[in-house]
């Protein structure tokens, strides 16, 4: 088989999954769509059936391809273990260490509130400080209207979240301004997400995305 | 006495009372190691100093191995194991297939996996193309059903709707006004287009540079509250954390 025809095959396979796939999602499993009409309840549930059977098929597929992902990790780290890069055993081990508490202690917590939890935690914590240097930041190197406008927006949020009386007319306006300007832009960016998200579905449905492209054997 | 008072820190667990010894060393160890990965993680804002700086490369490789040992587990009980306990019970099924159909599906995505191990050898990775074609694809669809269904309708569907109480009260119909031109003019801010002009130069029209500014006043005024909300939200997990420190460390 050519090297075109190769590409053209997983082009063609990925629209007709697709359309089957998007077809199913839209007109399965809904009645009324087809109306009072007899049989109707039989039509959805057939039409669903193809959707369903393929998003079955890509959970697994997704649940084997991340069992490979870990299994690539730890071959790295056992490659850079074997160049001498020790900090890779600490990995290894708090990965085997993991596995050997959950095979032994099944059901016990301890070792997700014991380090899992605390980690995030403090990096969640020192974002903190990183979007304060951020902000920063931004009011050193952008001192313009928008900057000012910013760094303004979220003063009255954070002095509007204070629980002080003195405050009440700021946490008024923080009130207005999260319920009709903020409100406004996140949509606008929610909405922004959804149409780039249905553009990029759509550029993949029609063999333009180079992940399953690009690398042609 | 000192294991004593580390219990009284570990939070929601510390008031749980230990039944016996045991217990009560385990939820010890708990928050001894939590105060020891919290000072690691901390070491970072020390910088790239000697013996010091490596602390929080180990606590994140830690982090990484645990992660990575929860996230092998939950595919393996999450979804392997219970669809290889299906498809060994002949009278279940997850579609109106049958057990045969399920096997059947169980053993392609099986060997989808196994295909996509074929990465590395040049000439097989048509092969492997085409099954991150159906993964991608059928992420892809349930992606564009998702944001259409789940976004883009229902808020078109909010910012489009007129209250019921328009007319009783005002503030409500300014609000709504706002909304609406805040999302359409934001909306319309990522939309660029221009005409040429005579000197071969390209020009926006006044109306379309005007309807952008006032799209960019109110996405800047919504990066500017999330930006907020979240500073909120870590400084508070870093009150919570500096409290957890001091509280063992007392």
């Amino acid at each position: 088989m050519g090297l075109g025809s190769r590409a053209g095959l997983s082009a063609f396979v990925a629209f007709m999954v697709g359309v089957v796939t998007i077809l199913s999602l839209l007109l399965g499993d809904n009645p009324a769509l087809f109306g009072d009409q007899p049989g109707s309840d039989e039509l959805a549930r057939r039409l669903a059936l193809p959707g369903d059977v393929l998003l079955r098929l890509v959970v697994i597929v997704v649940a084997v391809s991340i069992v490979i992902g870990i299994a690539n990790l730890l071959f790295v780290h056992i490659g850079r273990l074997a160049r001498r890069k020790f900090i890779s055993a600490v990995l290894l081990a708090s990965f085997g260490f993991t596995i050997y508490w959950y095979v032994t202690r099944q059901g016990d917590t301890s070792l997700l509130e014991a380090v899992q939890v605390p980690i995030e935690s403090s990096l969640a914590a020192l974002l903190f400080l990183s979007l304060a240097l951020g902000g920063a930041r931004v009011m050193r190197k952008r001192a313009d209207i928008w900057g000012m406008l910013f760094v303004a927006v979220a003063l009255v949020v954070l002095l509007g979240s204070l629980p002080l009386a003195e405050l009440a007319p700021v946490k008024a306006w923080s009130d207005w301004l999260m319920s009709a300007p903020v409100s406004a832009g996140a949509r606008a960016l929610l909405l922004g997400i959804a149409l780039g998200a249905v553009v990029a579905g759509v550029r993949a449905l029609l063999g333009q995305d180079r992940a399953y492209r690009a690398y042609r054997g | 006495m000192y294991f004593m008072r580390l219990q009284r820190c570990v939070g929601a667990g510390a008031t749980r009372k230990a039944s016996n010894g045991s217990g009560l060393m385990a939820e010890n160890t708990v928050a001894l190691v939590s105060f020891v990965l919290t000072l690691m993680v901390f070491s970072y804002l020390l910088g790239d100093l000697p013996l010091i700086g490596i602390l929080y490369r180990v606590a994140v490789y830690i982090f990484v191995g645990m992660t990575a040992a929860f996230t092998l587990v939950v595919s393996y009980e999450g979804v392997i194991l219970p669809y290889l306990q299906d498809i060994q019970n002949v009278e279940t099924s997850w579609t109106t297939l049958g057990n045969a159909a399920d096997v059947a599906i169980f053993f392609t995505a099986l060997l989808f996996g196994l295909l996509l191990l074929l990465k590395p050898i040049r000439s097989l990775t048509w092969l492997t193309n085409s099954v991150y074609a159906v993964v991608i694809v059928v992420g892809a669809s349930v992606a564009v059903v998702g944001a259409l269904n789940g976004t883009i309708f229902p808020l078109l569907q909010a910012t489009a709707a007129i209250p019921e109480d328009l007319t009783a009260d005002f503030s409500a119909m300014v609000d709504t006004l706002i909304i609406f031109i805040g999302t359409m003019s934001a909306l319309f801010y990522f939309h660029y287009q221009v005409r040429a002009n005579g000197a071969g130069g390209e020009q926006q029209s006044r109306l379309s540079r005007g309807f952008r500014h006032i799209g960019k006043v109110f996405i800047v005024t919504a990066l500017g509250a999330i930006y907020a909300s979240m500073i909120l939200s870590s400084l508070t997990i870093l009150t919570e954390r500096i409290s957890f420190l001091f509280q063992i460390g007392a």
